[in-house]
């Protein structure tokens, strides 16, 4: 094995060691940053990159999601009926994401990211309800 | 949706909008979102996957490292105050916002 290829591992490990912290930290699967990483440092096929980060996101998500149980954090009535609507959008949007323009989508979405932050950084009250636990 | 969309799990826009529409707290939000995950990821893999698009190496690897920080991240999750964590989720959220617009 080349001194490129243990590169390539090692980094292969150390974007999964961030994608999980982000993962357990925020609650995110951890592709919106294995993906970018894997396509721009690695090379990956974007294809290749999207179906392998969503592999990698099951072992995470399921061992993290058991820490939070364990924690008395995590209704799983809740994460059910998420899950239900969850699995079929992601059929839905799978379908959508090839028949539209790539550079409008990706604006689309980080506009509509940048809206939700601000509603999410601005104090409580101002327009967000008081929270339930 | 955006999960298939995207390639990424969703937790995105499900943890925004449990916190904002259904005023969860911050942290159960979070944790209820890594659950619904697991299953919506495990979809996309396998549409991924029959396309013959999944590195099993390169997810091994992945997995190994994610598999560490997951507990790492999950843990300091629940040292944190529900306010913390809004500011820490809004402050990656714009990042990725900005990453997104100037790609």
């Amino acid at each position: 094995m080349s001194p490129d290829q243990i590169g390539d591992l090692v980094q292969l490990a150390l974007i999964g060691l961030a994608a999980g912290f982000l993962a357990g930290l925020l609650g995110i699967g951890g592709g919106v940053l294995m993906v970018p990483a894997m396509v721009l440092l690695l090379g990956f096929d974007q294809h290749v990159a999207q179906g392998t980060s969503l592999m990698v996101v099951i072992p995470a998500a399921l061992t993290g999601s058991y820490t939070h149980h364990r924690n008395g954090r995590l209704f799983l009535r809740d994460a059910a009926i998420l899950a239900a609507g969850g699995v079929i959008g992601a059929v839905i949007g799978a379908v959508f994401a090839l028949s539209i323009d790539d550079d409008i989508l990706r604006r689309l979405f980080a506009g509509f990211l940048l809206v939700i932050a601000v509603r999410m950084l601005l104090p409580k009250g101002l327009f967000r309800r008081e929270s339930k636990g | 949706m955006l999960s298939g969309l995207f390639g990424v799990g969703g937790g995105i826009v499900m943890v925004p909008a449990m916190v904002l529409l259904l005023a969860f707290g911050q942290a159960r939000a979070q944790a209820t979102s890594l659950a619904a995950i697991v299953p919506i990821a495990a979809v996309g893999a396998l549409i991924f996957g029959r396309a013959d698009s999944v590195d099993l190496v390169a997810a091994l690897l992945l997995a190994a490292g994610s598999l560490l920080g997951v507990q790492a991240g999950a843990r300091l999750m629940h040292r944190l105050s529900d306010e913390r964590l809004s500011l820490i989720f809004g402050i990656f959220l714009v990042i990725v916002a900005l990453t997104m617009l100037l790609a």
